[in-house]
This record gives C-alpha cells, structure tokens and sequence, in this order.
C-alpha cells in the first residue's frame, strides 16, 4: 500500500444524512486529512463549491432538491461551474448494475457501495491520485474518460459491454464492489 | 454518442499530485486505516440512537402507506427512502443484518405502485424484523441466531406471498 499524506487535500461531503457526513469526516480526520466541509444536499454543495476549492467531493445519491446524480452533471457541465473537473466519488446504496453506470454515465470517477470501510474510502481515493483521468466530450457526455485502463496488449473484447450482458443478469442485479470496479475500469 | 460523433479528450490540470506527498509522518498507513477503522467502531454505540429514531420513522410511514393506500406510491418511497438509508448504515456500524434487511425491503417496494394486503404484512415483517435486530442488539452476522431470523423471515415471505 502505497502511503499518501492526505492533509493538504480539500474534501467536500455531500450526504442529505447527518450521520453519514459525520461519519465520513471522521474517517477521512483519522486518514490524516484536515480540511473537510460538509453540505445536506447537492444545491447547498455547489454553492459550496464557489468558495471551498475542493480537490475530491464525496457524495451520496439519495437527496432532495438536487440528488448526488443531478449534482455531478451540475458539477460537469453547469455554465457557473467552479471546477468541471473535479473528482467525484459517488457513496451510494444503491448498487443495482444500471445504477452504477447511471453514475458513470452521469461523470463521478469512483462509485463505492454503502455500508461504508476505512479501507475501501481509501482506496477510492488512492485511485483517484494515482490515475488521473482525461476528459472527454463525446455527444452528451462529458466527464472523465470511462475507458480508464490503458492497457495494450489486452486482447479481450469490449470490456464495459461484456460486463453489462455478463451472467445474464438483470439491470437491477446488485453489483459487488468488485464489479463496480470493473465497469469503471 | 448522439448525433456528434466527435470526441474531444481534454487532460485537466493534475492540482492533486502537487499537494500530496508520499510517506512521511501523517501519510495513511495501516495503523491509520486501523485507527479509521476503530473510529467507525466507536461510533456504533450513536449508531443505536440514531437507527432506533430511524426504526420510528419508517414504522410512521408504514402506518400513513397503511392508512392512505391511494398515495401509495409516494408513500411507498417514504418507507423505502428510510429502509435505503439502515440498508447503508447498518454495516457500515457493524449492524450487517440490518444491510441485508434494509437491501431485501428496498427490492421488495421497488417498483410498486399500489400496495396489497399481503405487500403490507411483508413491509411489516421486515419492519418487525429489524426492530429485534436492534432491540437483541444483533450485531455483524447476528451469529446462529441472526441466521435464524433471516431464514424464518424468508420463510414467513415466500409462505404469505405464494412463492414458498
């Protein structure tokens, strides 16, 4: 496990859940990080956003006005945006195989299930520093690149397709986090 | 892709190597995973308080589905909206059960728009269900006990909704 010292980094929680946001930022304090704003749902997040120059955003789903998805679109492609490119982690229940490339679709770069770990928060944003995605605009779609892995000499078929017909499960099958990881890469 | 098919790759500024060192006092390493870990951990006891005001709400909103079953839909969301948020809670506390129960409800609305007489004894059994999960203070697996509960819930749902 590579070590990375967190502190200078900006975090910006979004979960309409008070517990979640403390939770969160408890985690995220005993990882080191010392700078961490929270907001309860993703209308108060992007106003955060003209202020606090978040380097990582940690965001549910679930929330009323603006849900964690309308967020990150607001986020990517809003006129007033104050970063378009900035990481977005999506910590979500909602683990169903169309949900997770609903996320994706939408421009977060990691999606980790809810119940929460240290280990797996951390590793989602070790991911985040250790590979910095380009963008991409494509039609309706702008965000970080989804083929994430550059890997030459893979000779497999269309990874992300093959996922999503893999086991003849349904759009709503519940996805490990494993597989979550796999229709990211 | 839409009607445009051309892809533009932009590559953003990399801001966040520049403020992240490696190694070092401070940097995460397993003792602090550990310590993040134990945070989590001690945080369980709050996680009772919260969930017991949690099991309330959702116990509210089966009573409003109940009493107003021609706004079932929304209503429907009411108790999913809180079963979604125990389902991500539950383990994240150590209260595993409480995950799988919050996920099987979720999976049990989704979708619904109307309620049956049988849709609603299964939203309460789950609901009962929970609630001696806390009240036996089942945490993790629940151990045999809590496989117990899992398969006689199980049961009781296939048996009261013809799939047993």
């Amino acid at each position: 496990m590579v070590d990375y010292n967190l502190e200078r980094l900006n975090f910006l929680i979004v979960d309409d859940n008070k517990h979640m946001r403390a939770l969160v930022t408890s985690i995220l304090h005993a990882l080191g990080a010392k700078n961490c704003i929270d907001a309860g749902d993703g209308a108060d997040a992007f106003k955060e956003l003209r202020h606090f120059p978040a380097d990582i955003i940690i965001c549910d789903w679930n929330m009323d006005p603006l849900d964690g998805l309308d967020f990150t679109r607001l986020v990517r492609t809003g006129n007033d945006s104050p970063n378009p490119f900035v990481p977005i982690i999506m910590l979500t229940g909602h683990t169903e195989m169309n949900r997770v490339v609903e996320a994706r679709d939408a421009g977060v770069h990691e999606f980790l299930a809810k119940p929460i770990s240290a280990k797996g928060l951390y590793s989602r944003i070790r991911s985040i520093i250790e590979r910095p995605r380009p963008f991409v605009r494509a039609g309706m779609y702008f965000g970080p690149d989804r083929r994430r892995r550059d890997n030459p000499s893979y000779m497999g078929g269309e990874r992300r397709k093959a996922n999503l017909q893999a086991d003849g499960g349904g759009a709503d099958r519940e996805l490990s986090q494993a597989e979550v990881e796999a229709l990211f890469s | 892709m839409s009607d445009d098919d051309t892809v533009n790759v932009i590559k953003p500024p990399d801001t966040l190597s520049a403020k992240v060192s490696k190694g070092g006092p401070g940097a995460v390493d397993l003792a602090a995973i550990e310590r993040a870990e134990s945070v989590i951990a001690s945080m369980a006891d709050s996680y009772l308080d919260w969930v017991e005001e949690d099991l309330v709400k959702i116990s509210k909103a089966q009573a409003e589905l109940k009493a107003n079953r021609d706004n079932a839909a929304a209503l429907l969301d009411k108790v999913f909206q809180v079963a979604h948020d125990m389902k991500g809670q539950g383990g994240s506390f150590g209260y595993d059960l409480m995950t799988i129960l919050g996920n099987d409800l979720c999976r049990f609305i989704e979708g619904k728009e109307t309620v049956s007489d049988v849709d609603l004894e299964v939203i309460d059994l789950y609901i009962g269900t929970m609630q001696i999960v806390i009240s036996k203070r089942m945490s993790g697996d629940g151990g045999a006990e809590g496989n117990k509960v899992l398969t006689g819930l199980a049961a009781v749902v296939a048996k009261i909704t013809g799939k047993g």
